[in-house]
């Protein structure tokens, strides 16, 4: 027996259809994400002409010293000094792009005759920027060398990624957005099409027919998952490539988390249309799911900065999960493995959703 | 009469319901109805609002739970086996609206894979007239296109019984009659068609037989001539004669329902 039966698969198609036919939804259900992370963009912008780089100078040598003095006259870098510790904390609150240790065997006499490991410390959510810093650092590095010796190349450059957290307000902001979107998609998607079909008989009318609600259900989740994960990837694109904003993880662990969220949602909306039966309760309804998780579930800010009084509800929110795993991912370039806690919370919450949807959407009663 | 066989065997069905103002309170919305429509035949059920005609047809389509009594159509018991009557059955409900952004042609492909069958469109949209339709969307249709394609819709699984939940409930005078010839015609190619209505013209011009319900049972049964023969009151002197109406009235009275 195939997995899907063919009704299934065309139900689903028709209701893909129906959907891109909906320009007006489809317009908001992009519209909002959008304008948000344009605004965002435009303020973030200018602030990222130079880049900050701190030195960490742990020799005093005149080689450094020269080399330092090149760093700061070139219009590519803003230089800090100081120490390593100090420039690594500024480096993951996101005040330097990117921190450089020059060792202390830079002083040293053999300097002629070996090559030195410099390191250099780097925000992973900055790799864009890193491919353009790079050939000016080794540029510098490379006239530095050419007044010492001709012969072999003096430094080589490691680079060390630390984790740092992501630099602009946009990379924080944009998986929380992308959460947000899943989560209105999928609930509007089943609960709220469910108490509409039902308004207009389409429900009663589907019943006197021999479909199984199975069916039905499998076509509006399969459906569902098809435009969410439409509407993310225009989101996606338009973020990365019009407001430049960097995705450091992996997309297919990131489009995982995506599927998990919205199958979450999806089964509380299916408990949503089957409690409220009219249209104006389940928008009630709704928004008490809704409008709460849009402030606490760190979609705007994050969750560590709101009192200590809501933080331990506000982790438990399923929107809350499912936003910190996309952005683990998103920002952190976190693996799956690395974000255990959050899918044990998504799946802790799909299984709450879904026994709920099972005792309450009962096709007879959903339909008449 | 020759060959002529129950299709649809109805024994004492009922239906309870909590009542609107006291919810611990239950009355009979169906009390006890039987009913025995034949083959092939337009069998009408007439009453006024809240008789129970339309939770009786809701029994007999598997949309409301038969709480005492039996029913068989085409040999199926419908508590037994509601999938398989929805087989053989095609249905048109009181509401006709449909998924938004969707053509005629296309809710058609789609009733009809609810029905695992691959339907032609175009071929049912030219048996109720909508052939220039195919691609207008039900909402752009008028009152009577709109009845004509919801019976499009209930015959794409080429039902041996149709259900018509009043369908020409506010249509106008020519929209009615043409719904009426659409009728004649299915029944002409061996459809047995039920339908519920409060028009007694409708009633005793397409009907072969009728039943008058009230208060949740049948309270008269026949053909519309007998009907008026039994029930029409007596001219008073001469050839003054009754019509179905005045057997409706003389039945269920005068006072007003909602």
């Amino acid at each position: 027996m195939p997995i899907l039966t063919r009704l299934q698969l065309h139900l689903s198609f028709v209701f893909l259809k129906i959907f891109l036919r909906d320009r007006q939804s489809i317009f908001f259900s992009l519209f909002f994400p959008i304008i948000f992370m344009t605004v965002f963009g435009f303020i973030n912008d200018g602030e990222q002409q130079a880049i900050n780089i701190g030195v960490v100078d742990q020799t005093s040598s005149t080689v450094a010293r020269e080399f330092v003095d090149q760093l700061i006259q070139s219009p590519v870098f803003t230089v800090t000094l100081g120490e390593e510790a100090m420039l690594t904390r500024a480096l993951e609150a996101g005040d330097q792009a990117m921190v450089l240790v020059l060792p202390e065997a830079l002083g040293e006499d053999d300097l002629a005759t070996s090559t030195t490991n410099l390191r250099l410390l780097v925000d992973a959510a900055e790799v864009n920027q890193l491919a353009f810093v790079l050939p000016a650092l080794d540029q510098t590095l490379i006239e530095i060398e050419r007044q010492f010796r001709d012969i072999e190349p003096m430094f080589q450059l490691a680079i060390e990624d630390v984790q740092a957290r992501s630099q602009s307000y946009l990379d924080f902001l944009l998986p929380g957005l992308m959460a947000f979107t899943l989560m209105q998609l999928s609930i509007a998607g089943s609960g709220f099409n469910i108490v509409e079909y039902r308004r207009k008989g389409i429900l009663k009318r589907l019943f006197v027919t021999p479909i199984k609600p199975m069916d039905f259900i499998t076509a509006i989740v399969l459906a569902r998952t098809g435009i969410v994960l439409i509407q993310l990837t225009v989101l996606i694109a338009f973020a990365v490539l019009v407001l430049g904003v960097s995705i450091v993880g992996n997309f297919a662990a990131f489009y995982f988390i995506v599927l998990l969220g919205t199958l979450v949602f999806l089964n509380l909306g299916f408990c949503l249309g089957s409690v409220a039966k009219t249209q104006q309760a389940v928008m009630a309804v709704g928004n008490i799911v809704i409008f709460p998780q849009i402030f606490l579930s760190g979609v705007f800010y994050p969750i560590e900065s709101m009192p200590d009084l809501i933080q331990p509800i506000a982790y438990m929110l399923p929107l809350s999960y499912v936003s910190t795993a996309m952005r683990d991912i998103a920002n952190e370039g976190a693996t799956l493995m690395a974000i255990t806690p959050s899918l044990i919370g998504i799946g802790l919450w799909f299984l709450i959703g879904f026994y709920l949807a099972t005792r309450l959407f009962v096709w007879k009663e959903v339909a008449n | 009469m020759d060959g002529v066989t129950p299709i649809i065997e109805i024994t004492d069905l009922a239906k309870q319901y909590p009542l609107p103002d006291n919810k611990n309170e239950t009355f009979w919305a169906v009390d006890g109805v039987s009913l025995s429509i034949n083959r092939g035949e337009i069998f009408g059920i007439l009453g006024p609002n809240g008789a129970g005609k339309t939770t009786t047809l809701e029994m007999l389509e598997g949309l409301n739970d038969i709480d005492r009594g039996e029913a068989r159509i085409a040999g199926i018991d419908v508590r037994d086996d509601p999938f398989k009557v929805k087989q053989v059955i095609g249905v048109q409900l009181q509401a006709n609206e449909y998924f938004d952004n969707l053509s005629l042609r296309e809710l058609l492909v789609l009733f009809g894979r609810l029905y695992d069958r691959d339907v032609s469109p175009m071929d049912l949209l030219e048996s109720v007239q909508l052939t220039d339709k195919a691609n207008a969307k039900p909402e752009s249709l008028s009152g009577g296109q709109k009845q004509r394609f919801s019976i499009a819709c209930a015959m794409v699984n080429e039902p041996k019984v149709l259900f018509l939940d009043e369908p020409t409930t506010g249509l106008d005078p020519q929209a009615k009659r043409n719904l009426w010839d659409l009728v004649r015609e299915l029944n002409d190619s061996g459809m047995t068609i039920v339908l519920t209505t409060h028009n007694m013209e409708e009633a005793e011009s397409l009907c072969g037989r009728i039943a008058i319900m009230d208060h949740g049972k049948v309270v008269a049964e026949g053909t519309p001539q007998d009907l008026i023969m039994q029930h029409a009151p007596e001219p008073p002197a001469a050839p003054l004669h009754g019509n179905l109406e005045d057997v409706f009235l003389a039945l269920t009275g005068h006072a007003l329902r909602d």
